[in-house]
């Protein structure tokens, strides 16, 4: 049963000016108490809270920096809360970041297995789809390339094949429609479309937000860390787009 | 921690096909493959035998054996925490995407190490044959149990070392200092009684590595098991390095991210 519940979660992270330090640096700051490269408190997430069941599809939209990829990062677990609850029921699988994460010497071939072992697959459980992941890549013989000769173009077919041939329960995906050539975007819309048919649960990012009309029943308006709105898709967005235009109509 | 175990279970054709890929890698395009892996012990063993063999009256039938069985357990301790320091920085990629278990990364390290340490192995029982003859049956399979404290051991330096590095950088400098300086005070290119001879016998008592050394020399060397001493001293040592380890892992893997 897919649920996802957040319970008044912060987030904070201390970030250094140069956060590769030396252990002699450590030591030295430390003996004379000077700090050269002090501690910045970055709130990302502050004090967020919503509730999404079963069958719903949630948008998640605002400026750049507002901490909609730190939300999704800390719903798949890579983050943990500074403070407050979080809860997600059901298997996750998560599509952000999708061009990290190939190994450059290997083939496509061998990427698929690597990058699909990671999703959770078997060979077994792999043997029956690598066919069908390699065909909407339409790459052709280039799979038996080292990736480290590919166009970011291929490897994003590449990573897309391989990272929506999952059956998900909780899906959380991070801005991977803008992706690939016009005809791929196509094909991707039209694969997202089915995964999320297929998933309990979806919450995605996007700027797009024809994308997020189109897609999800519910939206989330985050700016600066916090939730400013979350209610239906066209409510939220209708507020978002004026938030955006205000000033403008203005001048 | 059964849950955590049981986390790297589901993920383990993730981490093997890494460790595979990591060895394929290594010998991709190399006219000899595996046998590079091979050149380093080899080529130190006929080279301590030519020096120093006859400077530390050494009979080359104890000595060869001996000095390629010392290193083969010192290339797998030491490589496994050189490589461990940067066993997190290499998996960032996985980090950022996917929470898996990070015990899996130092894992893959070891197990890589792991299989090279094997063919050491399987040249130092050529040669050990070669040299002195059939060690006998038990003594073959008390090094055979002996391989499981290897890579626990391995395992928990390379996460230590690890997880020291991504706080702080120079980690991975200071350990090959440090392993500069033990390989000196090891008995591995002079016999282990040297020492001892000379009234240093207390810098062997105290040096950690030597009884790793010596669970795998005894059997080969003089075809007996181990002393329970030497058995003892690895199973404590594993131990608490398994320990430390798992302890460290605990409680900074949540931070590793806002590190890398």
């Amino acid at each position: 049963m897919a649920r996802v519940l957040m319970e008044d979660v912060s987030l904070t992270f201390r970030v250094r000016q140069n956060q590769v330090i030396t252990l002699k640096e450590f030591l030295v700051g430390q003996m004379f108490r000077r700090s050269v490269n002090p501690f910045m408190e970055v709130k990302a997430l502050k004090e967020v809270s919503f509730e999404v069941t079963k069958g719903e599809r949630i948008g998640i939209l605002g400026h750049n920096g507002a901490g909609k990829s730190t939300l999704l990062k800390m719903l798949a677990g890579i983050y943990r809360p500074t403070s407050g609850k979080r809860t997600v029921d059901g298997k996750i699988s998560s599509l952000f970041d999708i061009h990290l994460g190939f190994e450059p010497e290997a083939n496509g071939w061998e990427n698929i297995a690597y990058r699909s072992y990671l999703q959770g697959e078997t060979p077994t459980t792999l043997k029956d789809k690598v066919q069908a992941i390699a065909e909407f890549t339409e790459l052709g013989d280039f799979l038996n390339m080292p990736v480290r000769y590919y166009s970011a173009g291929m490897l994003v077919r590449l990573a897309f094949s391989i990272a929506t041939a999952i059956d998900p329960e909780v899906l959380l995906v991070d801005e991977v429609l803008a992706a690939g050539d016009l005809s791929f975007q196509q094909k991707a819309l039209k694969r997202m479309r089915e995964m999320m048919n297929r998933a309990q649960l979806v919450i995605m990012v996007s700027h797009d937000l024809n994308s997020i009309r189109e897609l999800c029943t519910r939206a989330i308006w985050m700016e600066r860390g916090t939730v400013k709105q979350v209610g239906p898709v066209a409510d939220v967005i209708r507020a978002y787009h004026d938030s955006v235009k205000a000033p403008v109509k203005a001048a | 921690m059964v849950d955590y175990i049981r986390q790297m279970w589901t993920c383990r054709w993730f981490w093997y096909s890494l460790v595979r890929m990591d060895l394929r890698s290594r010998y991709r395009g190399s006219v000899l493959g595996m046998g590079w892996s091979l050149l380093n012990p080899i080529a130190m063993t006929v080279i301590f035998c030519t020096v120093f063999a006859t400077l530390l009256n050494q009979d080359i039938r104890f000595y060869a054996p001996y000095v390629m069985a010392g290193l083969a357990v010192w290339n797998f301790l030491l490589h496994s925490t050189l490589d461990g320091c940067q066993c997190f920085l290499r998996a960032e990629s996985y980090i950022r995407q996917y929470p898996a278990p990070m015990a899996i990364y130092p894992l893959r390290n070891t197990l890589s190490h792991g299989f090279h340490f094997c063919l050491a192995m399987g040249l130092v029982m050529v040669l050990s044959l070669a040299l002195r003859g059939w060690p006998g049956v038990l003594p073959l399979l008390s090094v055979l149990a002996a391989m499981p404290m290897f890579l626990v051991s391995g395992w928990a330096v390379s996460a230590v070392f690890g997880l020291a590095n991504i706080h702080f950088r120079d980690t991975r400098h200071l350990c090959e200092i440090g392993f500069q300086v033990l390989f000196y005070l090891t008995p591995i290119m002079y016999p282990v009684s040297l020492l001892a001879e000379r009234g240093l016998g207390w810098l062997v008592s105290l040096n950690p590595v030597v009884p790793y050394l010596e669970l795998i020399r005894q059997p080969m060397l003089e075809s007996r098991v181990a002393d329970p001493t030497v058995w003892m001293a690895v199973f404590l040592s594993t131990t608490l390095l398994a320990l430390t380890a798992g302890l460290a892992l605990r409680s900074r893997e949540p931070k590793v991210i806002l590190y890398l």
